[in-house]
């Protein structure tokens, strides 16, 4: 176990070793000085300019460059921000703590409805509830979030006027972009829980549980439940690497101050320093993910041996 | 089972990961297929999916036929004009036809969608076969090589790609399909795995086929249903993602009659002018979810233990 | 703006009538007036930054402008207003010696003389403070050595005593006064330190009619309280509350949140512009005013097709700018038919553009013709993206298409890589562009925008890294400019001023003038009077008060 986990970390340093080259170099060939601008239509005084070049090491070349960013960040910190002159940890660490906010937010969401519909769809299958829940979760997964978030907008905000508008990190503030991060989700989630429910139900060490006289809800919780919830904790550890994509959307769409938001401005602005510090970290975090993920794997499902 | 296959879940499509194990042998494949359609046809939402996904193709196809205005056609004199009378479904900030520019958008759908897809499978499917099929160091090369593209978050990964080719339906394509590709290969290549071991290669080999021979003939045909069933999927989830990146600014150019631009334009009229993002919103929602039936009904009908 | 740094100033002598009596009035009344209190709330995006040394934007503007009080202030209709200066002088329009209110104090106790401003000046040119804003001191001596590292004291300044100033140019300008009224040109307390002192940055202690309260709260909000020892007429308000808002939508929040009450004053997305005006001009809440400012197309003078001038009226001809104004503005814009705004009300001539006055399509044909912009000609437009530019730029796409049947290429890009476009020598065709004014003064429009001297050519790269990224270059044009600086008499460098716009404008069309810059704003008259806007299209903050 032990040597698998330096593996895999071994093969996560690899990866993000790849995704930052991979970044680095595109960055590199787009048009446009990265320090060369103001924020309007106005040109950057050429002394100004030359200044901070001089300053970022921007006349470097790219390895060097590259050199200057993995040695930085083996210390923690992603350089500075070309626009106000802040360090990019400094500018992205609230940030951080909103996306982290609302991430968590969303994978409650998904596991207190995913997981509680899931079960009573299987539980009761067939039934009013059951059919009710299949079509609620086939209808959710052709919702883009954008389309949710607007029409949540459009009639919890401009119409009822029950949330603000304005997301300044309260719980109420929070609801709508959780939501709207969460609907898909848990709508997969729903459907995963009620798919390998039933299986797990049909097997035949369920079986002997029952036939041997156990109480149902012994059977339920230690033998229906472990089994029928890896697949769920597998889906839910990737995507809380890929809510930092869905966070994008969520963040636009109410102003969530996160990173996902700060990635789609830093895009617009060509604000390279603040594209790397996103997706570094998202890489870096979503990697994380999964070998947490399949660690726990192990632990749930005793069959699995890690090598 | 030593090896984890991350992506299944994340795909939306869980369980399909492990389809073709017991799959029957490529002989019968005629009365097979034949049986796959049937049990198709009987799923009523699959029914209706390929309707949907049909009438989107007939829209594309037909789009100058039945648009009733030039998607282009600006009438400063006629702009924001609620639905009704000559614009059914009104007209937007310069005047243009909404009905017209949404039939027009089916185009710009199922070009991205069906392309972007096709791409990533071809992709993925060589680097999965070759991973699945040869193991060992190719296997590992090839799939550290996955993990890097696969560790971008879709979106931010596209965003980045567009970045540097521009704005434009190809980097579109190319963008999402970049970014897709590793996905189907972990499907391919977790099935082969499976299918690798089975009796009916074994078979073959000892009836002396070659390896070209026993992947084209028998490993291929028989791993790609979980394959098509995530394709399908799959389509509507490039729709979903080329709309997002247009809604963020970064998709097609904002000309183009294509329903992320028209959301992203609609956006500044909320609580004003409504239709403006309520009617693209409907084209989008009705179109996943048509891919998702179809996708759905495609891997019971190949796979019935599913259900 | 950049452009004023070549600019060539010049000999004459002019005196500045300063009204010392408009300040004057404000010293007799300190804390007599009791209606004050109150705080104002508002919206912005996070600035770049809100100490002078580099407040460039006018978020960050109106933040250094309410914590620092400058020589002068400038009203929204270009009127100087004099401050801490009491008489600004000089015979030469070389040599200008500022007088400065004497016993004014900074909020940590520290005095504000002629030696805090010099402070300040040599603080923003300083080489190691990278300050975007130090261009516009680019015409003093001593510039160039502080600005390339050569030197650390600010040759051109001096303080013969105290309270005056004496400030030195490489070459004569008659309105170099007008300059001063820029937040860049502050006066700093000793503590400033250097530019990069981040204690300051994110917490200035100026000589303004408000000062921080606490520090800059990155991406939230910054807090201001009155500064009861101000030197000058106290503010009214208790204070003022800036909450920091997304760019993303920023100015839907501030819009929401004027309507749910959480702001005293708002912006509007422009597709609510007419509801909005529908609903609050009714009640008295309804601002709006004319700024110094253009919206234009810059048209790649030296490049085909446009290297002819015929062929740039035809564009101009082509365009129907009231239709665009009244139908995707939705007659919240108000088309130009000059280059320099009504606000400069010397140098303002309606019409002098002939071709913007109408869309006038048989002409349009005939100079492209003229011109050899044939049909099927392929037409650049360039325009930078996420700026709310994408509808109207279409339109315009549009109107040439149908008139001249040229092929209008869009090109939406995001700025950094728009603008690099704009500035290499081989771009052709159109491309959108906006111009406001730092200080009210056409020079500030014509030399930067379209002098030779304004293009900046980097001779290695090729560069164009000035702002007259049109490249338009007309020694008869530059000689009225120098001429008009040599002017000393006020309503002839006017005249002068108004030819050079005419011979750019009219006769060559260097550039395609579209639209005025109008603003609007939700103002909360009902808790407050005297709100208004000044020349940076910030809230006159200090004379706002809670209404009676």
């Amino acid at each position: 176990m032990g040597r698998y986990v330096i593996r895999r970390l071994g093969q996560m340093i690899v990866v993000l070793f790849g995704a930052t080259v991979v970044l680095f170099c595109t960055l590199f060939i787009l048009p446009g000085d990265p320090v060369g601008s103001l924020g309007g239509d106005k040109a950057r005084d050429p002394a100004v300019v030359a200044e901070l070049r001089e300053r970022y090491g921007l006349n470097d070349p790219l390895p060097v460059q590259y050199g200057n960013f993995v040695k930085n960040l083996a210390q923690g910190d992603l350089g500075e921000d070309f626009t106000q002159r802040r360090p990019v940890t400094e500018i992205l660490q609230p940030k951080l703590v909103n996306t982290a906010k609302l991430a968590i937010a969303a994978i409650i969401i998904d596991i207190v409805i995913g997981v509680l519909a899931g079960l009573i769809a299987a539980l009761f299958r067939y039934s009013f509830w059951d059919v009710l829940i299949t079509l609620l979760t086939t209808f959710a997964v052709g919702f883009p979030s954008f389309v949710i978030g607007m029409v949540l907008q459009k009639f919890f905000v401009v119409d009822l006027g029950l949330f603000p508008l304005i997301s300044d990190g309260t719980l109420n503030s929070m609801i709508l972009p959780a939501f709207t991060l969460a609907i898909l989700d848990a709508a997969l989630v729903a459907r995963l829980m009620r798919g390998t429910m039933l299986e797990v139900l049909r097997a035949d060490y369920v079986k002997t549980a029952v036939a041997k006289g156990l109480p149902r809800r012994t059977v339920l919780l230690k033998h229906v439940m472990r089994n029928s919830i890896i697949p769920v904790v597998t889906y839910l550890g990737i995507s809380f690497g890929t809510l930092l994509g869905g966070a994008l959307i969520t963040e636009a769409i109410f102003n969530w101050d996160g990173i996902g938001l700060a990635l789609v401005q830093a895009v617009q602005q060509q604000n390279n320093p603040i594209i790397i510090g996103v997706v570094t970290f998202g890489v870096a975090v979503f990697v994380l993910l999964n070998l947490i993920v399949d660690l726990l794997y192990a632990v749930l499902d005793p069959r699995i041996r890690l090598a | 089972m030593t090896e984890l296959t991350k992506s299944d879940a994340g795909a939306g499509t869980a369980q399909t990961a492990a389809v073709p194990a017991e799959a029957e042998p490529a002989i019968k494949r005629i009365t097979q297929w034949g049986e796959i359609r049937h049990r198709f046809m009987a799923n009523r939402l699959a029914v209706v999916g390929l309707i949907i996904v049909g009438l989107l193709l007939f829209a594309a196809a037909f789009a100058p036929l039945l648009a009733p205005y030039d998607p282009l056609h600006q009438d400063l004199a006629n702009t924001l004009a609620s639905p009704g009378g000559e614009h059914l479904l009104g007209t937007d900030a310069l005047g243009r036809d909404q009905l017209s520019r949404i039939i027009y958008g089916a185009r710009i759908a199922v070009i991205i969608g069906l392309a972007s897809i096709f791409l990533a499978c071809l992709i993925g499917v060589v680097i999965g076969a070759l991973a699945g099929y040869f193991g060992k160091a190719i296997d590992s090369v090839l799939m550290r090589v996955a993990d890097v593209f696969f560790a971008f978050p879709l979106l931010i990964g596209a965003i980045v790609i567009i970045i540097v080719m521009g704005r434009g339906v190809a980097p579109v394509v190319i963008s999402l399909a970049v970014f897709s590709w590793p996905t189907v290969s972990r499907l391919l290549r977790s099935s082969i795995l499976s299918v690798r071991e089975a009796d009916y290669v074994l078979a073959a080999r000892a009836l002396g086929a070659g390896t070209t021979r026993i992947i084209v003939r028998h490993i291929i045909p028989n791993s790609i249903a979980a394959v098509m069933a995530y394709a399908a999927f799959s389509v509507g989830s490039a729709i979903v993602a080329e709309a997002a990146l247009s809604f963020l600014g970064v998709g097609v150019s904002p000309e183009v009659a294509e329903w992320g631009n028209m959301l992203s334009a609609g956006r500044d009229f909320l609580g004003v002018k409504d239709y403006l993002w309520v009617y693209p919103s409907i084209a989008i929602v009705l179109t996943v979810l048509g891919f998702v039936f179809v996708g759905d009904g495609l891997r019971d009908a190949l796979d019935p233990k599913l259900r | 703006m950049r452009g004023a740094k070549s600019a060539k100033w010049v000999v004459g002598a002019i005196v500045v009538a300063l009204a010392a009596t408009a300040c004057g009035g404000g010293n007799d009344n300190k804390g007599s007036d009791a209606k004050g209190g109150g705080v104002f709330r508002m919206g912005i995006t996070e600035p770049t930054a809100i100490d002078p040394v580099n407040a460039q934007e006018s978020e960050g503007m109106v933040i250094a402008r309410a914590l620092f009080t400058q020589l002068y202030d400038v009203s929204v209709d270009g009127k100087l207003i004099p401050k801490l200066a009491e008489s600004g002088t000089s015979a030469d329009g070389k040599t200008w010696i500022f007088k400065i209110k004497s016993g004014t104090k900074f909020t940590n106790g520290e005095v504000v003389d002629a030696e805090a401003f010099i402070r300040g000046w040599t603080r923003v040119a300083a080489k190691a403070s990278a300050s975007d804003v130090s261009y516009h001191m680019a015409g003093i001596k001593g510039y160039d050595a502080l600005k390339g590292g050569k030197s650390d004291k600010f040759a051109g300044l001096s303080a013969p005593d105290a309270n005056t100033l004496k400030v030195e140019l490489d070459k004569a300008d008659f309105e170099f006064d007008k300059k001063t009224a820029h937040a860049a040109f502050s006066p700093v307390p000793k503590v400033a330190g250097a530019g990069d002192n981040k204690k300051f940055n994110d917490a200035p202690i100026g000589n303004g009619a408000f000062k921080m309260k606490g520090s800059w709260n990155h991406n939230q909000s910054i807090s201001l309280v009155r500064n009861d020892d101000y030197g000058l007429e106290k503010a009214k308000l208790d204070g003022v509350e800036f909450k920091i808002l997304n760019p993303a939508n920023g100015s839907q929040l501030e819009y929401t949140g004027f309507q749910s009450g959480e702001f005293d004053y708002a912006r509007m997305p422009t597709p609510q512009l007419p509801v909005a005006k529908a609903k609050f001009e009714p009640q008295g809440e309804w601002y709006s005013a004319d700024f110094s400012g253009i919206n234009y197309l810059v048209v790649f003078n030296q490049n085909a097709p446009f290297n002819n001038p015929d062929a740039r009226k035809a564009i101009s001809y082509a365009i129907d700018r009231e239709a665009i104004a009244k139908s995707v503005f939705q007659g919240m814009q108000k088309p130009a038919t000059a280059f320099l705004p009504p606000s400069f009300s010397a140098e303002y001539q309606a019409g002098v553009c002939s071709t913007c006055v109408k869309q006038d399509k048989a002409k349009a044909k005939e100079f492209a013709a003229k011109g050899g912009l044939k049909p099927g000609t392929v037409v650049n437009f360039g325009y930078n993206t996420g700026a709310g530019h994408e509808e109207w730029v279409q339109a315009v796409a549009q109107q040439l298409k149908d008139v001249l049947g040229v092929e209008v290429k869009l090109d939406g890009k995001p700025f950094k890589e728009a603008l690099a476009t704009q500035q290499e020598k081989k771009t052709s065709g159109l491309w959108r562009s906006a111009w406001t004014a730092d200080y009210p003064t056409a020079d500030n429009f014509l030399a930067p925008l379209l002098s030779t001297a304004g293009i900046g050519e980097d001779p290695a790269t090729g560069k164009a890294q000035g702002d007259n990224r049109s490249r338009y270059s007309n020694p008869k044009f530059d000689e009225l400019l120098d001429q008009a600086r040599q002017e000393k008499d006020a309503a002839k460098r006017a005249e002068l001023y108004k030819q050079a716009e005419k011979l750019a404008i009219d006769t060559d069309q260097a550039v395609v003038p579209l639209w005025q810059r109008t603003q609007y704003r939700l103002v909360n008259t009902k808790k407050f009077d005297g709100i208004k806007m000044d020349f940076f299209e910030d809230p006159t903050l200090a004379e706002i008060s809670l209404k009676k």
